[in-house]
């Protein structure tokens, strides 16, 4: 007998100590069609996923396959049933050829011997079937992330899974990639391939899902008709309170200068040419300057030019009235300049210590944080309990937590309470809400716009076009280290956006220097 | 109590300890191996033979030699405890050398190298200037000082190649280690400080008691009886303790733990990581340098000066030393005692029993590699721990294995 669902997880239920992680949570996977899983950080969709790939033994439910009970132990098991998983953090060998990559674990072996020209052609076919274009014999290292992520997706063809789960799949690539990805889950469902698809982006989920199980805090809320539902219903019910999509904001009121940029050039590390050739803008008091452009458009390096990490090889930055164009990180900082990176692990927190000590992490030298070299242990603790209490940072155990130890989201509400507090003029904002559920994202967003109220200059660099349609008070485009055009979020649309962004557009040289 | 037990058990620090432990006893056990596979591959070595060394293993120290019916004594030994401490100075010295390197993220195997700089320096001062015309305590200081700094600049070099070339610091190390001892060999040979009075001394440069200058005793002789302990072991334990203080309560160590853990949040906080990293390995070299005076400043050691071909294994085992003591400023001071203990045993297994001194060598260093496994043991200790933790905190908004998952590959 055929059943209706290709995978069930019925009830199933997964305690920890203290804690219970998944909580008679039903899911069931239909033959031929795309399901997404939604859920903020920590709702339990890990844990689940866990539990189908035999990491985890669950306390109570099944586990059925066809409509028959699997048992499964370990991953092994679950390769055998023929599920396959692309993981957020993608799982190759960077020295290894990307055929090579495709075969580890399956190879076809004679006497001993690779066959590495049967593999190939098994490979060509799958890649030609879903347009799925790699290049064999490049090393993965060399490749896009994007062609990484199809090497995963050939990976779990090249062993005929039927069951296909993508991990956040679309949270390292650009728009045009992520509307690639879309169409090929989509030939995939209609292949009869299965697809559960993890995720909290609602948009991605209204594109693509047929029917889509929202989790919450390990219970499941339910599973819903993709037809039926919208995206204000789902986010309402995964937060489980009514989420503001749309950012409240009055109008701007700028005022003075706060950052003049003039002819800024910083050089690139990868090629000869400049990753930002001479841009020049500026920012003024009380208003959201929003950087928007793909990926790898220099906005990184415009930031770093910014901020002292990379040195400007030209150009000019006066910050309130000061010259800081050749000045060090912490003079700038000082000068009046807060950062949120855009790597919050990499520049923004010493995963390793504590939770108080990465408050201070600029300010430890204050006459208020040491004394005579020797740091005052109370009124740090003081202080971060302060901005622990202020910016609501949900942490195990308060100032001396590991920040590795905390989730995404209260990382990231650490440094920006950090860099909030710190008072400063301007605040630069590089992708502050990357990797955000959507409860993190709305509170973020409302921050950046007090600030703006408040007085201060913030340029926020974004990838994300709802973002900077919604957040923004006026919008620079960057196109291979240019600003290309600079737009108005109220009278401009997202597909002009677009095309500034892809730099099939750009407004004038006049426009662009100011 | 049961639960203050848990507790317990539940703080890393104790689980720390705990795996040093362990290791520890690991490493005692293999000792123990080999010892009998020794003893019963050696006709020389009779069954009582076997079950002495093995005694010695765990006991050595509390060793006082055999009796007249020649059995083997127990006891307070002064003299093997005084000798203990004495040779546990200089690895205190190494070990808070590796420490403080390695807490900065850097991993100092140039210790050897800043070790013989230091000696080179030590040696020279101490001799060099006539107790005659200067006060010999004077001279002691200026040696100690000599030595620290000598050790920081060679130090230095490595922390220097590592934070404006970005050349990997073991590389670094490693010249430098041998380019100290043919320096070392060199500066002895064409000096006038060989030991030419005692013609059975050939190769070896004067106890810097011939020029009067010695590390005061400071009543520890009193304490330990006829041993070699002085007071450069309560100076190693005051450094120790200082160093602890420099790296937990300082403004220094906090930039330094920071650039060590992660240097680009360190640069983006605008802290100057270069300088940070020179000064790491300068601090490290200094305290392999000041562990080298401490050692040949007592007035009864003799420095063997043709090293050209040799690195001293009091620098190497900082490495062990420090690796035992998860790198705590503190522990270090324990793990040091217990390797110098190793020491004695081996002293003891090779005059009371038949195993000759390459085969206690050979047992002896099982042990010590052993020991420093601890970060072994403390991965599987806390391994349970962690998979169970990864999502007991996976529901509440404050932990999620997702999270800990990009941390973890972050490490």
């Amino acid at each position: 007998m055929q059943s209706d669902y290709i995978i069930e997880m019925l009830n199933i239920r997964k305690e920890f100590p203290g804690i219970v992680a998944n909580d008679d949570i039903t899911l069931q996977l239909r033959r031929g069609e795309i399901h997404a899983l939604l859920g903020e950080n920590g709702a339990g969709k890990s844990t689940l996923m866990s539990v189908l790939f035999g990491l985890y033994q669950p306390e109570a439910g099944v586990i059925k396959k066809n409509g028959e009970v699997v048992q499964i132990h370990n991953p092994n098991d679950a390769t055998a049933l023929h599920i396959g998983m692309v993981h957020q953090h993608f799982k190759l060998v960077d020295v290894f050829s990307v055929l090579d990559n495709i075969i580890l674990g399956a190879e076809d072996t004679k006497m001993g011997f690779l066959q590495r020209k049967t593999a190939r052609e098994k490979v060509q076919t799958l890649s030609e079937k879903y347009k799925l274009a790699v290049d064999l014999d490049a090393k993965v290292e060399d490749i896009t992330v994007g062609m990484q992520q199809r090497v995963e997706i050939l990976k779990m063809l090249y062993r005929d899974n039927e069951i296909l789960i993508f991990d956040e799949p679309t949270a390292v690539l650009t728009p045009q990639e992520i509307d690639e990805l879309m169409e090929i889950m989509r030939s995939f469902a209609k292949e009869g391939k299965s697809i559960l698809f993890i995720t909290h982006k609602l948009n991605e989920i209204m594109a693509v899902a047929d029917r889509c199980t929202v989790l919450r805090k390990g219970k499941c809320i339910g599973t819903v008709n993709i037809k039926d539902t919208n995206q204000q219903e789902l986010s309402n019910m995964m937060v489980g309170r009514p989420v503001q999509l749309q950012v409240q904001k009055g109008p701007a009121h700028p005022g003075e200068v706060i950052l003049d940029v003039q002819d800024l050039t910083v050089p690139s590390k990868t090629s000869k040419k400049n990753a930002v050739n001479h841009v020049s803008f500026q920012i003024r008091a009380g208003e959201i300057v929003c950087i928007a452009g793909i990926d790898g458009n220099g906005q990184t390096e415009l930031v770093y030019g910014l901020t002292g990490l990379e040195k400007a090889s030209s150009g000019h930055i006066t910050l309130c009235g000061h010259d800081i164009s050749h000045s060090s990180v912490r003079k700038r900082s000082e000068a009046g300049m807060s950062h949120i990176p855009e790597d919050r692990h990499k520049h923004g927190l010493v995963l390793d210590d504590t939770l108080e000590n990465n408050l201070v992490l600029q300010s430890f030298e204050d006459p208020r944080f040491q004394h005579m070299g020797f740091i005052r242990r109370d009124a740090v603790r003081q202080y971060a309990e302060k901005i622990i209490d202020q910016y609501d940072v949900r942490s195990g155990q308060g100032p001396v937590t590991l920040t590795r130890s905390m989730s995404g989201g209260n990382q990231q509400k650490a440094i920006i309470g950090r860099e909030l507090d710190r008072e400063n003029p301007l605040l630069v904002a590089v992708q502050p809400t990357r990797g955000l559920d959507v409860g993190a994202i709305e509170y973020i967003h409302k921050q950046l716009v007090a600030q703006r109220d408040a007085g201060k200059a913030v340029l926020l660099v974004s990838l994300e076009l709802d973002e900077v349609m919604n957040v923004s008070d006026r919008i620079l485009v960057m196109y291979e280290g240019e600003i290309v055009g600079e737009l108005d979020p109220k009278t401009t649309t997202v597909q002009e956006l677009g095309l500034y962004m892809a730099g099939a557009k750009r407004s004038g040289k006049g426009e662009n220097r100011q | 109590m049961k639960n203050t037990l848990l507790n317990l058990y539940e703080k890393d620090a104790t689980k720390k300890v705990l795996a040093s432990l362990i290791s520890i006893l690991i490493g005692l056990l293999v000792g123990v191996v080999v010892v009998v596979i020794v003893g019963l591959s050696k006709d020389t070595i009779t069954a009582a033979g076997i079950w002495d060394g093995v005694r010695l293993i765990f006991f050595g120290i509390l060793s006082k030699g055999r009796n007249a019916a020649g059995q083997l004594v127990w006891g307070y030994n002064a003299q093997s405890l005084g000798n203990m401490l004495f040779r546990a100075t200089p690895l205190i010295m190494t070990g808070l050398s590796v420490a403080v390197a390695y807490k900065t993220g850097l991993f100092n195997i140039g210790a050897p190298g800043q070790y013989l700089m230091g000696t080179l320096a030590s040696l020279m001062i101490a001799l060099g200037i006539p107790s005659t015309n200067v006060p010999a305590g004077l001279i002691w200081i200026l040696a100690f000082l000599g030595g620290c700094l000598a050790g920081a600049l060679w130090g230095a070099i490595p922390g220097m190649l590592k934070a404006f070339l970005n050349i990997n610091e073991v590389l670094a190390c490693i010249m430098t280690n041998w380019l100290a001892a043919n320096l070392v060999t060199w500066a002895f040979d064409v000096s006038n400080f060989k030991n030419v009075l005692e013609n059975t001394k050939a190769g070896y440069i004067y106890k810097t008691s011939y020029n009067g200058v010695a590390t005061p005793k400071l009543g520890l002789d009193k304490l330990f009886p006829n041993s070699q302990v002085n007071g450069g072991i309560l100076i190693a334990v005051l450094i120790a303790i200082a160093v602890y203080i420099l790296m937990t309560k300082t403004t220094m160590g906090y930039q330094l733990k920071a650039c060590g853990s992660n240097r680009h949040a360190a640069r983006y906080a605008g802290i100057n990581d270069k300088r940070n990293i020179v000064l790491s390995m300068a601090i490290a070299g200094c305290l392999a340098g000041g562990g080298a005076a401490l050692y040949w400043l007592s007035g009864n050691t003799e420095f063997y000066w043709s090293t050209y071909q040799s690195l001293p294994s009091i620098g190497f085992n900082g490495i062990p030393v420090a690796l035992l003591a998860v790198s705590n400023p503190i522990g270090v001071i324990f793990t040091a005692i217990f390797m110098a203990m190793l020491d004695i045993v081996g002293q003891q297994l090779t005059g009371l029993t038949a195993y000759n001194e390459y085969i206690t060598d050979v047992i002896i260093s099982v042990i010590v590699y052993l020991s420093a496994f601890s970060l072994v043991i403390r991965m599987l200790i806390t391994g349970k721990r962690r998979a169970g933790a990864s999502n007991a905190n996976a529901e509440p908004p404050r932990n999620d294995p997702k999270n800990t998952e990009e941390g973890g590959e972050q490490a």
